[in-house]
Formats: C-alpha cells, structure tokens, sequence
C-alpha cells in the first residue's frame, strides 16, 4: 500500500480492520498439544498466521543456594530466520530477548507454577524446567502466543516419579509412572495497540 | 550458561532423568531393510517465508523456509567466461547459504541453543547437496537463504531436512533443474553388514555406521553423500547407496504430489 495510514483509517472509520475482523476481535486460535514426543510436554499455538512451539524439557539439577527448597523453569524464545526475514541467525536479538523476559515475569509474576512443587529434595536436587519457545511465523503479536503456547505446554508435562534412595543418596527415576504439573493459575495475555 | 547475558540464567548444569532411570531401551524390532516410513510432505504453509516446507517421517519433523533472492553481502567477484543459457559468469553466480537448527527439546537431551560444530556440518551438507540442484546462475549477485530447523528428532534427520528444503526452494518458485530427495541409512553393529533404510532413532543410536544420500530424481545424479563409522568392505558401502538411491526414487512421487497440491492452493487463494 503506498498510504498505509489511510489505508487502515478508512476501515477503522467503519469500525473493522482490513482483514475482516472487529475492533476487539482475535484470530482465529487453534493448539495442538502433544505433539514432540521427545519433549517432556508441547504445544503449538496458532494465532491466525503466527505461530509458535513450545517444547518443555525436564533435567535434575542442584537447586539454588539461596533458595533450596525450589526448582527452576528457564524460558526462552526464539526468533529464529525462517520466521521472518526481519532475523537473522545468531544469538538472540533485542526482540527475543524482551520476550524471553516477559516470559519469565509473567512465570514469576502469576505464581502459575509453585518452584517449590520442583523441589525433590531440599538442598540436593530440583527439577529445572527448560521451556524452550520458537516462533514457527512471525505475524504479530508474538507476546500472545508464546504466553498460550507455554501455559498449554506446562498443563501438557508429565514429570517421572523421583525418590531418593537412602543407602546411595542418588535418585531413582521411575520412567513408567508419570504425574501431571500442578499449574495453580492460568495466565492468558491479550494485546493491544492505540492507533492515531 | 554463566557468561550469557541473552538468556534468562538457569542452572550451572543439569542432568536428564534418564541417567537414573532403572530400564533401559528396549531393543529395536527386527524389520524389513528396505522398508519407508509413511511420509507426510506440506509446501506453502508459512505465511511470511517466501517458500516453506514441513516434512514427518516416522518421528522426524523437519520444517524448513527459504527467503531471497536477496543482495549478496559480500561482493568480492571477479569475471568469468559465463555460462550457457544466458547465465551469469561464473564467478558472479548466486550463491546458497544454509542453516541448520535443532530445536532444544527435539532429542533425548536437551540442547542449549547455540548448537556448535554438528549443526555447522550439516548445514554445509545441506549447501552442497542443494547446490547441484539450483540454477545459481540465474540469480547474479544473489544469495539466497534456506534454514531449516528440526522440532523432533526421529531418526534420518538430515535426509529429511534435505527433502523438506529442496520442498521449500521449489514452493519459493527458485529455478531448479530437479528436485532433491534424500535418504539415511544406518548399519547395525556385528559380523553381517546389513544396512537398513530410512533408521528410527533408537536405531541411529546404536548404529555402527550411519549414511545420508542425496539424489536428484529426474535427472539420476547423486547431489550429496555423507557418511560415517565402520561400514565394512567397500562393497558394503556402495551395496548402501544403491539401497538408498533407490529409497530416494520411491519417496519422489509423494513429493511431486506434494508439490502440484500446494500449487493448486495458491492458485485457489490468489485473487482472479
């Protein structure tokens, strides 16, 4: 379009947006949970064209030491060149560095996830939850999507039971039994933008 | 990891659950050598890639975009007797470069995001396989970038990205003289040298030797081999890439399917 800015006043003078929608309107949305079995849990998330995966992986590690009785879940998006030609590859840049970080409040922040609960025991060994996010299709409002795609992967993780052994103090994983995560808030994001 | 600051810090280090874990992996079944996995081939399904292409075999997800042509970076070219069909000289061709990712969570362990020295390989793999294929000569001063990036790791990764890209270049409408299909094959350890086509991951795992050949179809010329491991005499090895030249010629017709389906849905959804 050579005048973007009419272009858009014109359908927002009739309350819609060039592509159909209502002022307040999503995308259409689908997910597909489930999908990597070599993920501990997944979901893709469909927001109209963008797209994003969200593979969580599941590692023992020691947890901190200001903090012993807790886990960690690390996010970290994505933005790799196939999703748009505005990346390049390399390590991450501005845009998926903010959005790496708002993961992380929104984690922190909404409590979805009690760091406690990765806590095997105390001082010796936690669950760290590496939630690893890629943008599939970069086309817009990525914000919104990862924070869905991450909620769907979490309620999707199914964590082996742990316990330690007392003789050999080493833990003893049980790859048969598997449990749900205790997710005790759903966050959901919405975006906006003021146009004029 | 300690010194980078782009990413939220996590951990020193961890450990995956499976070095605890009591059982094992069961063997592989026994199967037929040269048996396919079904293959699920879709172009033209990313919306800001010029060209796009997603690939599952078995367990492997491969997907894979292309953008350009677009302004080579660096122009240090020379001349040279130029070529046939109107094509530019030979050292103002375009030129293809191509990057390969795994996706973290795609194997049994986790892999932190900066993948190193494999992913380079195979990248360089993808580049020269694909080279053969495309008519660089068309895009003087060009470059063109193809990425493709594994979600799950089910085995024949590389052949797999190798098919999904050649999907993707021809769904970006690049000129190319075919199409290139490619196939791994791994040889179990032991006495008897059988090779098996198209390996699951469990398989790769505890293969002796692996290979990944690249064919371009139509015209019956080998693009790309690359292999490793203890393969046993030489006649093992070219009794390998005959077995996977020929797993190449049964996958092209899912392919061209593939191909005229994507272009009959962009032909439906450009307006008339």
């Amino acid at each position: 379009t050579v005048e973007p800015l009419e272009y858009y006043r014109r359908f927002l003078k009739e309350n819609c947006r060039p592509d159909g929608r209502e002022l307040g309107e999503f995308r259409t949305t689908t997910i597909n949970i489930g999908s990597i079995s070599t993920a501990d849990g997944s979901a893709l998330v469909k927001l109209g064209n963008t797209t994003v995966i969200c593979g969580i992986k599941a590692e023992f590690a020691t947890p901190p030491t200001d903090t012993p009785d807790k886990g960690y879940v690390v996010p970290n998006v994505d933005l790799p060149p196939l999703c748009s030609s505005r990346f390049r590859s390399g390590p991450p840049g501005e845009e998926a560095q903010v959005a790496s970080q708002f993961i992380a409040d929104v984690i922190e922040n909404s409590q979805m996830i009690q760091k406690e609960d990765l806590c095997i025991s105390p001082g010796k060994l936690a669950w760290v939850l590496y939630c690893d996010l890629i943008c599939l299709d970069y086309d817009g409002n990525i914000l919104d999507a990862c924070t869905f795609a991450l909620l769907a992967a979490l309620k999707n993780v199914q964590l082996p039971e742990v316990s330690i052994n007392e003789e050999t103090a080493l833990a003893e994983v049980n790859l048969k039994k598997k449990s749900y995560l205790n997710i005790r808030t759903h966050p959901v994001a919405t975006s906006f933008a003021v146009f004029d | 990891m300690p010194g980078d600051h782009r990413r939220i810090r996590g951990p020193e280090e961890s450990q995956p659950p499976q070095l605890y874990a009591a059982d094992e992996d069961e063997e592989p079944a026994a199967r037929d050598p040269t048996r396919l996995r079904p293959v699920y081939a879709r172009a033209g399904l990313l919306s800001q890639a010029k060209g796009s292409a997603y690939l599952e075999a078995g367990g492997t997800k491969v997907l894979c975009a292309v953008s350009g042509p677009r302004q080579a970076e660096s122009s240090e070219r020379g001349s040279g007797p130029a070529g046939t069909g109107g094509e530019a000289p030979a050292a103002l061709r375009g030129r293809l470069l191509c990057d390969f990712r795994r996706a973290p969570f795609s194997g049994r362990r986790r892999r932190a995001p900066p993948g190193g020295g494999e992913e380079r390989e195979l990248a360089l793999a993808l580049q020269e396989a694909l080279e053969p294929a495309v008519r660089l000569g068309r895009y003087p001063r060009a470059q063109l970038e193809v990425s493709a990036l594994l979600l799950e790791d089910g085995g024949s990764a590389l052949a797999a990205a190798l098919t999904a890209a050649a999907l993707a270049l021809a769904d970006a409408g690049v000129e190319m003289y075919d199409l290139v299909v490619g196939c791994g094959l791994s040889r179990a350890p032991g006495p008897a040298p059988t090779w098996l086509l198209d390996p699951t991951r469990q398989e790769e795992e505890r293969a002796a030797a692996g290979l990944t050949v690249a064919l371009m179809p139509v015209l019956n010329q080998v693009a790309g081999l690359l292999g490793s491991g203890e393969g046993g005499p030489t006649e093992s090895w070219a009794e390998a890439v005959r077995l996977g030249l020929e797993g190449c010629q049964r996958l092209y017709p899912v392919l061209q399917q593939c191909l005229v389906r994507a272009a009959r849905r962009r032909g439906a959804a450009a307006p008339p």
